[in-house]
């Protein structure tokens, strides 16, 4: 009999492991608690206006993912051109900071002030790098920091700059990989481990015609049509186990019912503070501690739908003027003109990011329709006037918080699940990490492979470059639609070395001990033989001028057997010094050049770091 | 000398292996080419004992002369002596490589 796998959650990993489930040739239910699917990745309809949960970008390195979204989707999904800035003090700069727009919109005084305050940083950083102001402020000064980086990191995640670990800022720094570096500037940031072309996150991205939602309602008709089953309007209850398995789940429909969904295996995406309070009987008070140490960042969004056919041609903008709280502005007609039902208006999120215990979450939507319309007067985005309808959507748990204890309670919470043998955690709030769709994705494609026996790290996904590697499979054109089919694994390719092979080879260090004996055992046996050579020819003033050698080497002469002997030995070591320097000459410089590559790839991450915040 | 912090080695972990025959191709090259347009440079610049340091080759390598057809000569006996040069400065150089990365 087949393996029945339960799904909590039809969001973007819920989703995706059913669909590669059924590939796999498996059946699985999956449990949404909403009545809609697609989770933080839904889009919203209002009288016809669509809108997202923020902006979804549809991005990935992973060959794999994108070959998946294309799949379910085909036609539909759109390549955009994408345009962000920021707006501060009336004024729209360029994002990432381009030095002549930011001159230009700081004026000459600001300007020269920033400038000041960037070479102070670089003569006299500060010393202690604990918060995330002195991180940045070391690498861009003091007032630039307070201008672009300030305002808008503390809005979103509610916590002064001051107070967060400047080890968080390194963190998103730091993960860059020197090979993909390397990669990328020797063949070009267009190019993935497998050499595939991807567009960079400065000039596009893919999305759904109709949004994000459309990806994820269309994953979910094929996943019904195929036979599985995603159930709207269940939520996930109860999670009963025994003897280190999960038997079934409980889940408790919009109207009370409580219905059992036993399985043989599980694949849990709910945030996994609720899924250890779910665990029936409970785990150790430890454990539920650990859980309850996890924190989540909840998000608010006002959309006001405006008479003006064009606002703006960015995608959203960044506000960093610290009079209003507002984050950031999407404006969805730029996503996809299709977000508009008709084409002489435009409509607008408005992101708030909250605690659900701040006051305004509680706000009535008149009200907080009220506070968009204001801020954005305010900051002379559009007029009152102008606003001829709005709405308000609440996304709880929209980012897991990464505080100074996730780590410890997350390892906490991980070593008792890893004594149940039968369920896995994906996806974002599922792992607790900071996963994009295409990780979330990721995490479910390998969850659904390892109940077919497959072994892999769903944990991994979004820590270790080396990902994308592993995901690396080949699968059925584009536009095919889901059938049950099995994996197809690419075919023994030709030999021809991928980029990674050539860096490898490119790179490699000469070994100076190797290079030192060749040369040292030339020069030493060059000379012994030509000294040989003249010895036996016996002629008048024999090796005359080779004897002027002895300049150099010490006791040598080439008109007797000693010299030649002390010219192997002498030349030999001569020789050997050389080439041992030769090699490490040319490793020093390999190295430096690396250096180089790497501190200017960490200068262009600096540069976005506001997306990563 | 490359410590396990140093950069390169998060790019590659590879040692590099020579190529003898391309090494001995590039150093005929070299050492033929070289001789066969020194002797001719030192024809062409003329004067009187054209050549008197170079001819002292002949001891190693027989026919040559600092004279149009020694030019050739001396094309091929640098040739072959790059040639060996090269071939096994790469097999020395492979051989002790590969006993040390063992
Ligand atoms: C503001 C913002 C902007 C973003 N922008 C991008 C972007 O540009 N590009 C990108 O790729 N990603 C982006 N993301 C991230 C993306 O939204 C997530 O990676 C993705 O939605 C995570 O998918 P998931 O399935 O793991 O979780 P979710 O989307 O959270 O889905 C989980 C699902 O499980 C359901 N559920 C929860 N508990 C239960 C239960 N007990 N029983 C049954 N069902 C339950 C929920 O209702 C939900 O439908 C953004 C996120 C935010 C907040």
């Amino acid at each position: 009999m087949s393996k029945q796998v339960v799904i909590i959650g039809a969001g973007p990993a819920g989703l995706t492991g059913a669909y590669e489930l059924n590939k796999l040739g498996l059946r699985s239910t999956v449990l949404e608690a909403d009545d809609v699917v697609g989770g933080i990745s839904r889009t919203v309809n209002y009288r016809g206006y669509r809108f997202d949960i923020g902006g979804h970008r549809f991005f990935s390195k992973v060959p794999l993912i994108n070959e998946l979204w294309r799949e379910i989707l085909g036609e539909d999904f759109l390549d955009r051109p994408r345009m962000s800035r920021i707006f501060y003090n009336g004024k729209f700069f360029d994002y990432p900071l381009k030095a002549a727009n930011a001159l230009k919109n700081l004026g000459p005084i600001e300007s020269m002030l920033v400038g000041l305050s960037y070479a102070r940083a670089k003569v006299f950083p500060s010393r202690d790098e604990e918060n995330f102001e002195q991180w940045v402020s070391n690498r861009f000064g003091h007032r630039l920091y307070s201008i672009f980086f300030k305002t808008y990191t503390e809005k979103v995640w509610g916590i002064p700059c001051t107070e967060i670990s400047a080890d968080w800022a390194a963190q998103r720094i730091k993960n860059l990989s020197l090979t993909e570096a390397v990669r990328n500037a020797l063949f070009g940031s267009g190019k993935s481990r497998d050499g595939q072309v991807i567009t960079t996150l400065i000039d596009s991205f893919h999305y759904p015609r109709f949004g994000p939602g459309q990806m994820w309602e269309r994953c979910e008709k094929l996943v019904n049509e195929s036979g599985n089953q995603c159930v709207r309007g269940v939520q996930a209850d109860r999670i009963r186990h025994r003897n280190g398995r999960v038997e079934y789940v409980v889940g408790r429909s919009t109207n009370g019912e409580q219905i059992e969904f036993a399985g043989d295996h599980f694949i849990s995406s709910m945030p996994i503070r609720e899924l250890i309070h779910a665990f029936d009987p409970p785990p150790p008070d430890e454990v539920l501690r650990a859980a309850d140490g996890l924190r989540y960042r909840d998000y608010l969004t006002v959309v006001l739908i405006v008479n003006r056919e064009q606002m703006f041609p960015d995608n959203w903008i960044y506000i960093h003027s610290p009079e209003v709280m507002m984050g950031r502005i999407q404006n969805y007609k730029s996503w996809s003109p299709d977000m508009v039902p008709d084409p002489r208006k435009s409509s607008l999120g408005l992101e708030y990011f909250l605690w659900d215990k701040d006051d305004q979450w509680t706000w009535s939507d008149d009200r907080l329709i009220e506070l968009g319309i204001q801020e954005c007067e305010r900051i002379k985005i559009i007029g009152r006037s102008e606003v001829e309808d709005g709405t308000v959507v609440r996304m709880r748990k929209a980012y897991p918080i990464y505080d100074q204890h996730y780590q410890e309670n997350l390892a906490v919470v991980r070593r008792w699940l890893d004594t149940i043998v039968n369920i896995q955690c994906v996806g974002r709030n599922g792992q607790h990490r900071y996963n994009n769709q295409d990780h979330s994705m990721l995490t479910a494609v390998f969850a659904a492979r390892n109940i077919v026996g497959e072994r892999h790290d769903v944990w991994s996904v979004n820590v270790e470059k080396e990902y994308h590697e592993e995901a690396k499979v080949a699968t059925p054109a584009a536009g095919e639609r889901l059938v049950p089919a099995r994996i197809i694994r690419p075919e023994p390719a030709a030999p021809v070395p991928s980029p990674d092979e050539l860096i490898e080879a490119a790179f490699a260090r000469l070994d100076p001990i190797a290079l030192g004996t060749a040369v040292g055992t030339l020069t030493g046996l060059g000379l012994f033989m030509a000294t040989a050579i003249l010895l036996l020819q016996h002629g008048p003033r024999v090796g005359e001028n080779l004897s002027l050698l002895s300049h150099y080497l010490l006791g040598y002469k080439a008109s007797s057997w000693s010299g030649a002997f002390i010219g192997l030995v002498e030349a030999g070591i001569g020789g050997f010094i050389l080439g041992y320097v030769i090699a490490w000459l040319h490793n020093i410089g390999l190295g430096r050049y690396v250096s180089m590559i790497r501190r200017r790839a960490v200068r262009e991450e600096e540069k976005e770091i506001l997306e990563k915040v | 000398m490359t410590s396990r912090t140093d950069p390169l080695y998060e790019v590659s972990h590879a040692v590099a292996r020579m190529k003898a025959g391309v090494l001995a191709i590039i150093f005929a090259v070299i050492c033929g080419g070289g001789l066969f347009l020194a002797t001719v440079w030192l024809l062409i610049k003329g004067g009187p004992r054209v050549g008197e340091h170079l001819n002292l080759l002949s001891h190693f390598f027989i026919g040559y002369s600092v004279s149009w057809g020694g030019s050739v000569v001396g094309l091929f006996w640098g040739a072959l002596a790059g040639a060996v040069i090269g071939w096994t400065l790469g097999l020395i150089y492979n051989s002790v490589a590969g006993l040390r990365t063992r």
